[in-house]
């Protein structure tokens, strides 16, 4: 191994941040009043207060929207599941000595990086359509999670590397090769580290997926299109859906924080 | 001065970081059972030239062959190799994520096959070697400095290694801790282990070791037994040594 490489790899990010999503409510703000809690009060009040004295037109509203919230989670799981395996494969490959590899991965990286996703989502779905015909849904999650695969390889990436290199050459020496060495060993410890910032990047894609309602994709905010080009309430359907957006990944991220609680707990034990 | 049987044949060995070189023209031979203590200032290339015996470190030039294994022949399978030869290391990297009997049985379970009955069974004798049976359950953490080295000397002996290799395996511990590790490693070397270590501890090379190495700037200086090393040292540079660290 060469010194450069082994330099790197002794560089230990202790937090992978990235500032994407909603913001996760950190142990700091515990208290009575919190920027999360006075936001998810808001949103559920404000909610409750539309729903009892202005029944028309939100509880029809309510009632038109959720098969589109299903679409949207939909969207999302199956995008984060395929970007999770594709962030793996980048991230093993970003940190690859096999030149090709690397080289492969990382340009992917960068490209992803460079190109807007509505744009990807319009190439795909439209450019890449004009040869291959595949379902709505299909486009809209296979660009979702090419998309997100490429932030999420940064995210295995960092995650391996804050693994001390200590590690993989304890397992090497006693008999292990590289793949056992790495799910064995380095992963296990690593998803501690990698798990946080993914439920990160899956509220991050959550929101994102709005965008899939440029394509036929009947998701929460293309249902509220739907609804408002047919009543012409603009304000009222677009409060709910933001309402709606709102309270979902508000509930996420308190989720993501409870995880990333109880995963720190389990590593100081 | 090349012995009969060597398990561990180092042969003019050199590695070079970019202009410097780690090691340079290193031949070190190693019989069944010796035990070998090398000794020198930092940056002597002493781990250097240890971590090359099981290919964590590669060379340069020259060629090392280990129980038959010429390690840098591109059809050797090293993980083989390395299963045959056990490693301490300076910072014990325990796996945080397994308990005791976790570390000590995952390879002899996905490396050999073992039962997880069989290898449960081996690593207690193994715990109970190293003096603490009692921890078999709880996670390295809650482990001292020494513990958690005697877990790593016990982590590497469940492979049933032909030779064991430390580098600096007390170097990282308070000292009231070196004692406990020290004696682990010296029961090992009386049932005849072949060992080559790394090693600060003075008063360890001259009871245990058969042959003691000095280096210095990546070469071996001297070697000589325990009793003529430190009384009677024939290089300049190891008599100013032991000066300094006696």
């Amino acid at each position: 191994m060469n010194e450069n490489a082994k330099r790197s790899q002794d560089i230990k990010p202790v937090v992978i941040d990235i500032g994407d999503g909603a913001a996760i409510p950190s142990r700091g703000d515990r208290g009575l009043v919190s920027a999360w809690k006075l936001s998810f009060f808001f949103a559920v009040a404000t909610l409750a207060y539309l729903l009892i004295f202005r029944p028309t037109p939100y509880v029809r509203l309510i009632k038109f929207l959720p098969d589109g919230i299903l679409v949207t989670f939909q969207v999302t799981i199956f995008s984060i599941l395929l970007a999770i395996v594709i962030g793996l494969l980048t991230g093993l490959g970003r940190i690859s000595r096999n030149r090709a590899i690397n080289l492969v991965a990382s340009t992917y990286v960068e490209i992803v990086r460079g190109v807007p996703l509505l744009v990807q989502l319009f190439y795909i779905y439209y450019a890449l359509g004009q040869f291959v015909k595949v379902p709505d849904m299909v486009a809209a999650v296979v660009a979702m999670s090419f998309c997100y695969g490429a932030y999420m390889g940064e995210v295995f990436r960092a995650g391996i590397l804050s693994i001390s290199h200590g590690q993989t050459e304890a397992a090497r020496s006693l008999g292990f090769n590289r793949w056992q060495t790495m799910y064995y060993v380095i992963l296990p410890q690593a998803w501690r580290t990698i798990l946080p910032p993914v439920g990160n990047e899956f509220i991050a894609l959550l929101k994102d997926t709005s965008l899939v309602s440029i394509l036929a994709v009947s998701d929460l905010l293309r249902r509220g299109r739907e609804f408002a080009s047919e009543s012409f309430l603009y304000f009222e359907t677009y409060t709910m859906v933001a309402l709606i957006y709102l309270i979902i990944t508000l509930i996420l991220s308190k989720l993501v924080s409870i995880m990333e609680e109880r995963l720190s707990r389990h590593v100081t034990r | 001065m090349s012995p009969a049987n060597p398990i561990i044949r180092v042969e003019n060995v050199s590695k070079h970081f970019d202009t410097v070189a780690a090691l340079s023209e290193v031949d070190l031979f190693v019989e069944p059972g010796e035990k070998v203590v090398i000794i020198g200032p930092s940056g002597s290339g002493k781990s250097t030239l240890l971590r090359t015996i099981n290919r964590l470190e590669n060379i340069t030039a020259g060629s090392i062959v280990v129980d038959g294994f010429d390690l840098y022949s591109p059809h050797v399978d090293i993980n083989k190799v390395r299963m045959e030869v056990g490693m301490v290391f300076q910072s014990f990297n325990l796996f945080p994520h397994m308990t005791v009997l976790g570390n000590l049985t995952i390879a002899p379970i996905k490396l050999k096959g073992m039962t997880r009955a069989e290898a449960e069974a081996m690593a207690r004798r193994l715990l109970e070697k190293v003096g603490i049976p009692d921890k078999a359950d709880v996670f390295p953490v809650k482990l001292s400095g020494g513990q958690q080295q005697r877990v790593a000397i016990a982590r590497a002996l469940a492979m049933s290694p032909k030779i064991m290799l430390f580098d600096e395996p007390t170097s990282a511990l308070d000292p009231e801790m070196i004692g406990e590790v020290l004696d682990v490693m010296a029961a090992l070397a009386r049932e005849g282990m072949t060992m080559v270590v790394v090693t600060h501890e003075m008063g360890f090379a001259r009871e245990v070791a058969d042959r003691i190495i000095f280096m210095d700037g990546g070469r071996i200086v001297e070697e000589a037994p325990p009793a003529k090393f430190f009384t009677a040292p024939e290089h300049p540079r190891t008599q100013k040594f032991l000066e300094q660290i006696l």
